[in-house]
């Protein structure tokens, strides 16, 4: 049962099956596409029309109630469809000068035939093969917006009709004019507002599109690539050659220089030099070029003739490749859907379209305009992210490697048990390597243009991911128990009181090798941020995670108190881990030596034990804490809380278990004395006391130091000069930092002079 | 090489000359001149006729009247104007020629 539409055709009312009405449309609307050129265009469909009109009328008179499917179609078959019609037309009139009427003559050469008007002369025989299309020659021509052909206001669309250019070349040259020269914007608002707008055709044969049918990101590459008949890879490796070639040389500078910069943290390796232009230009042309939809834009695109056989051609070729893609298209679907995740509207709208058919296709697709150019720009940032999460990974998983020989061992400290190293190995391998490897298949795929049948190595990979982030949530769960108890030991250190009222403290040098872990971190990194540890032997390693902490004495007399704290997942373990660690601390009159760390072995393993030296001073007496002490790293894990929280000893916010009450802050190599109200410079103090005589710190012994800290004398030294002010300035709990020579950071107590990577290199070579 | 590329370009060679000589025998609307085409064994599509027809007749080599009918709409009946004859016979001459000219190829 069907609805039946009455319908007024050429002042005959005829009723006809709606579905019936809709085959008509389209055969009509087809028609007028391909009489578009035709001069006489409404009058050729005016009189089909009124064939199908006496026919109909034929119909109804023999009976029929209304007019059937069947029976259009079957008048459309003896009609025949616009691609089998055999008059086609491509001629110019220019040539017979201001001549309306096109040339009644078939394409060929062979029969001669001479153009309108004048007979038998040959000589304006204008059938060109494949000319421009036929322009309306009775107008002068004139410029204006095209409506039709718009991405902003469609001044460059009118501007290309009116030169006679293609339209893309014409944005482009305006892009270029206004990010160049900046007068381009107000040329095009003049232009805007100015030109009166009207429906163009369009003029250009070969037109530059985008290709959608192959593409990689956006098909420009592969719509310059028709355009100028070269192969699609072409333009493709232009692209992308130098955004490779910038990656691949950042990677290998900071492989092998530790101060190079890992650049992809800023996009300045996209943007920056040869490549970040081409990468502007594809999202400029992405934007520009319209996409070749119809047949008539992909012949357009290559260049090629439009007629009837080569769309016919085409035609068939694209419905070829869409019946082999059917058989996929489960999985093509699935691929769609998976990409609208990041593309925008422009694109769903653009598959709805194609879908339905040609109806329509004279609304160019850059129609949607303004909306079309920022769902590109969303398109082009989503992939931007997305690629840079990517390469994040892969970078990460590079430096990885190229630690790993180093960071394998320390693994023994924190992993304990079979579980935890399986675990560890899994984690890395499904978490970290697993995306790098889909990422590449992914870029090796869709450079050599290879498409998956199916999916299922996505889907593995999805999997092995996930199993792989679980293995690291657990791992990362047992590791986090293994501190989560903590436990210490203290005890007094039995003291001499020294002789002159003065307690200097030091610390000995370590004389392991070091483990210079400058690679890891960026120099520009703060220095304190340096792992604190330094490898003994193969089987130990010293940690440095020491803090010495000042407090008034409750009495005349120095103390020393000997905090040691470890953690472990019962607090059993970590009292005897505690207890184990070995720190020695000496005293000589005046100087007390503490030790340069303290080691701890593969089968305590790491966990996170310190030593806090808690000293004593009281009233009136001094105290100085040399320089040696800097290289101490003290750092606490909480790992009791809900997140690890690392601080080390100049954040403000010190973890309770660890603050002693009443400490005061002190800075190394300044003497302070104790004071009622706490910790003063001594020089201060003296100043105040005896304002005339110069201040000097006394000079304190060194033990032999590299020539960078014979600088750091010298800075003291100037210090001082000063009045005891340091140009640091006063003195602020926030800035324990010793700027006084840059050199600082580097001073460690080499024994191996600060050569950066050169120093790992030479560690790990002495380790095997 | 397509061969229904070339047959049709034959065709479409000797399409209009064909349409004249109908037309010339008298007038006729498009309907009856396909039907004396697909008489004399050569089968047109009426979509084809059409944008001939009317380019001829923008080219001035025909003319055509309305003619009402009662049974349907009006009907367009075309017929030869002078320059159409004239051109007619100046294809008249031309397939003269190369009839004579393939046949003289083709029999040897």
């Amino acid at each position: 049962m069907k609805k039946i539409i009455n319908i007024n055709f050429h002042s005959r009312v005829i009723p006809i099956e709606e579905t019936a009405y809709e085959i008509l449309q389209q055969y009509i609307e087809s028609l007028r596409r391909y009489f578009a050129r035709e001069e006489g265009r409404d009058e050729i469909i005016s009189d089909i029309e009124n064939r199908f009109s006496e026919l109909f009328a034929d119909k109804l008179k023999k009976g029929a109630a209304c007019i059937t499917d069947d029976d259009v179609t079957a008048i459309i078959a003896s009609m025949g469809r616009p691609e089998d019609f055999e008059a086609d037309e491509e001629t110019a009139s220019t040539s017979g000068a201001g001549q309306q009427g096109p040339a009644g003559s078939s394409t060929t050469a062979g029969t001669g035939a001479s153009d309108a008007g004048t007979s038998g002369a040959g000589a304006t025989g204008s059938s060109q093969q494949g000319g421009g299309w036929q322009y309306n020659t009775a107008e002068p021509r004139r410029l204006y917006r095209a409506e039709n052909d718009k991405i902003l206001g469609g001044v460059c669309g009118g501007l290309a009709n009116y030169l006679r250019l293609d339209p893309a070349v014409v944005r482009i040259i305006f892009v270029l004019i206004s990010f160049g020269w900046g007068f381009g914007f107000l040329l095009y608002f003049i232009l805007w507002m100015v030109l009166p707008t009207r429906s163009l055709p369009a003029v250009v044969r070969k037109r530059l599109y985008r290709n959608p049918d192959d593409r990689v990101i956006g098909g420009v590459a592969s719509g310059l690539a028709a355009y100028f008949h070269i192969e699609v890879w072409i333009p493709r490796l232009i692209f992308a050659l130098p955004i490779i070639l910038s990656v691949v040389s950042s990677l290998i500078g900071s492989a092998f220089w530790a101060h190079a910069h890992f650049h992809f943290t800023s996009p300045e390796f996209i943007t920056g030099g040869f490549g970040g232009t081409l990468f502007i230009a594809y999202i400029v042309l992405w934007i520009v070029l319209p996409e070749a939809v119809t047949a008539s834009d992909k012949l357009e695109m290559r260049g090629e003739k439009v007629d009837l056989e080569s769309i016919k051609n085409t035609v068939k070729s694209d419905l070829e490749s869409f019946k082999g893609r059917a058989k996929e298209m489960g999985t093509e679907m699935q691929d769609r859907f998976r990409q609208m995740g990041k593309e925008m509207g422009p694109q769903i709208k653009e598959n709805i379209q194609n879908f339905s058919g040609e109806a329509g296709a004279y609304a160019r697709k850059s129609g949607s305009g303004f909306g079309h150019a920022v769902g590109v720009l969303f398109k082009a940032f989503f992939l931007f992210i997305a690629g840079m999460i990517a390469f994040g990974l892969m970078i990460a998983l590079v430096s990885l490697i190229f630690a790993g020989d180093g960071v394998l061992d320390l693994k023994n400290y924190i992993l304990s048990g079979f579980w935890q190293n399986f675990l560890a190995w899994a984690s890395f391998l499904l978490f970290f390597v697993t995306p790098v490897m889909a990422l590449l298949t992914w870029l090796i795929r869709r450079i050599t243009g290879v498409r998956s049948r199916t999916h299922y190595l996505g889907y593995t990979f999805a999997t092995l991911w996930i199993i792989g982030l679980f293995c690291f949530i657990t791992l990362a769960g047992m590791v986090m128990n293994n501190f989560r108890s903590r436990q210490h030991t203290e005890e007094e250190f039995t003291m001499s009181q020294p002789s002159h009222n003065k307690l200097v403290v030091r610390s000995a040098q370590p004389s392991g090798r070091i483990y210079d872990t400058d690679w890891w971190f960026n120099d520009d990194w703060d220095w304190k941020h340096r792992a604190p540890f330094y490898i003994f032997n193969d089987d130990s390693i010293l940690l440095t995670t020491v803090k010495v902490d000042i407090l008034k004495s409750d009495d005349a007399q120095y103390h020393v108190k000997l905090y040691r704290f470890s953690r472990s997942d019962n607090s059993r373990t970590a009292s005897e881990l505690a207890q184990q660690i070995s720190f020695p601390v000496q005293q000589s009159d005046s100087v007390l030596s503490l030790a340069a760390g303290f080691a701890i072995s593969k089968n305590q393993k790491f966990r996170n034990q310190q030593v806090l030296v808690a000293i004593s001073v009281p009233l009136g007496k001094r105290i100085v804490i040399d320089n040696s002490i800097r290289s101490f790293r003290w750092f606490n894990f909480s790992g009791n809380h809900r997140h690890i929280h690392w601080s080390d000893g100049d954040e403000d916010n010190w973890d309770d278990e660890t603050d002693l009450d009443n400490t005061y802050f002190w800075n190394s190599n300044v003497e302070y004395t104790m004071t009622a109200t706490g910790l003063v410079r001594s020089s201060r103090l003296d100043r105040e006391e005896r304002p005339e005589q110069p201040e000097r710190p006394e000079q304190k012994e060194r033990p032999e130091q590299p020539e960078k800290k014979e600088n750091q004398d010298q800075n003291d030294k100037q210090g001082s000069d000063h009045n005891g002010y340091r140009y640091q300035g006063p003195d602020k709990p926030a800035h324990k930092n010793n700027s006084d020579s840059p050199a600082i950071k580097s001073t460690t107590m080499l024994t191996v002079p600060y050569r950066g990577e050169l120093s790992l290199l030479t560690a790990l070579v002495h380790t095997l | 090489m397509n061969i229904e590329n070339t047959q049709s370009q034959m065709r479409k060679g000797i399409l209009e000359f064909c349409i004249l000589s109908v037309i010339r025998r008298g007038e006729a609307y498009p309907s009856d001149i396909v039907e004396e085409m697909k008489a004399a064994n050569l089968n047109i599509l009426e979509g084809t006729l059409y944008p001939l027809l009317t380019r001829l007749k923008n080219a001035e080599m025909l003319t055509y009247r309305w003619v009402e009918s009662n049974s349907g709409p009006p009907r367009k009946y075309f017929s030869l104007t002078q320059k159409g004859e004239a051109f007619y016979g100046e294809l008249e001459a031309t397939w003269n020629e190369l009839a004579n000219a393939v046949h003289a190829l083709t029999k040897k």
